[in-house]
């Protein structure tokens, strides 16, 4: 690894710190392969659309629509489920009210001790 | 408020639900069915159908960036 060209590693061994020097590294690493995982996803499937597209098993007509209505669906369901998340979620108002009461508490031993309070 | 939440929620799945039914319906039942059928009045060209979508998901893709534009700027502007 020519280690000249990469000028934001250079910063890094300028600090002779070489623990965050190899996290660093590592971090820059698994993002990559979580990109090129990706890139090699799409490209998987577009390829798949393609040979089927050779093999004339799909009519013509509906070539370009079905990867569209795919996309569409795949959105829609998105939506469903963030919707019955949403539906769903459980608000716990016994503990809502232990939290407020908890809240109080605080701001007043705070105040009572020099502390800002105030919520801006 | 939890029924505020519930409303949204179902809302959110309705539409969804409905935008999923009128597309398959438009795209996949639509073009098996006799072209003098009175359904076909309900439902637009099919050309629109991929317009639309695409439309759609530009405007979205526009929307975001510009978003996060605007927050960048913000957050810039504040830091100096």
């Amino acid at each position: 690894m020519e280690l000249w060209k990469r000028f934001d590693l250079v910063m890094f061994t300028g600090t002779y710190n070489t623990a965050i020097l190899k996290s660093y590294i590592s971090f820059v690493s698994r993002t990559m392969k979580h990109v090129v995982k990706i890139l090699s996803l799409l490209v998987a499937v577009s390829a798949f659309w393609i040979a089927l597209l050779q093999a004339a098993i799909i009519p013509r007509s509906h070539t370009w629509l079905l990867p569209i209505y795919f996309v569409v669906s795949l959105g829609c369901y998105g939506l469903l489920m963030v919707g019955i998340g949403l539906m769903q979620f459980p608000t716990c108002p016994r503990e809502a009210v232990l939290l407020q009461h908890d809240i109080t508490e605080a701001k007043d031993f705070l105040s009572a001790n020099g502390v800002d309070v105030r919520s801006d | 408020m939890e029924l505020a939440d519930r409303a949204v929620g179902l809302l959110l799945s309705s539409i969804s639900l409905s935008i999923f039914t009128y597309y398959t319906f438009w795209i996949i039942i639509l073009p098996f069915v006799d072209s003098d059928h009175f359904i076909h009045k309900y439902f637009l060209p099919q050309d629109y159908a991929i317009l639309v979508p695409v439309f759609a998901g530009i405007t979205l893709l526009s929307l975001l960036s510009v978003f996060i534009g605007m927050v960048m700027l913000k957050s810039k502007k504040k830091k100096a």
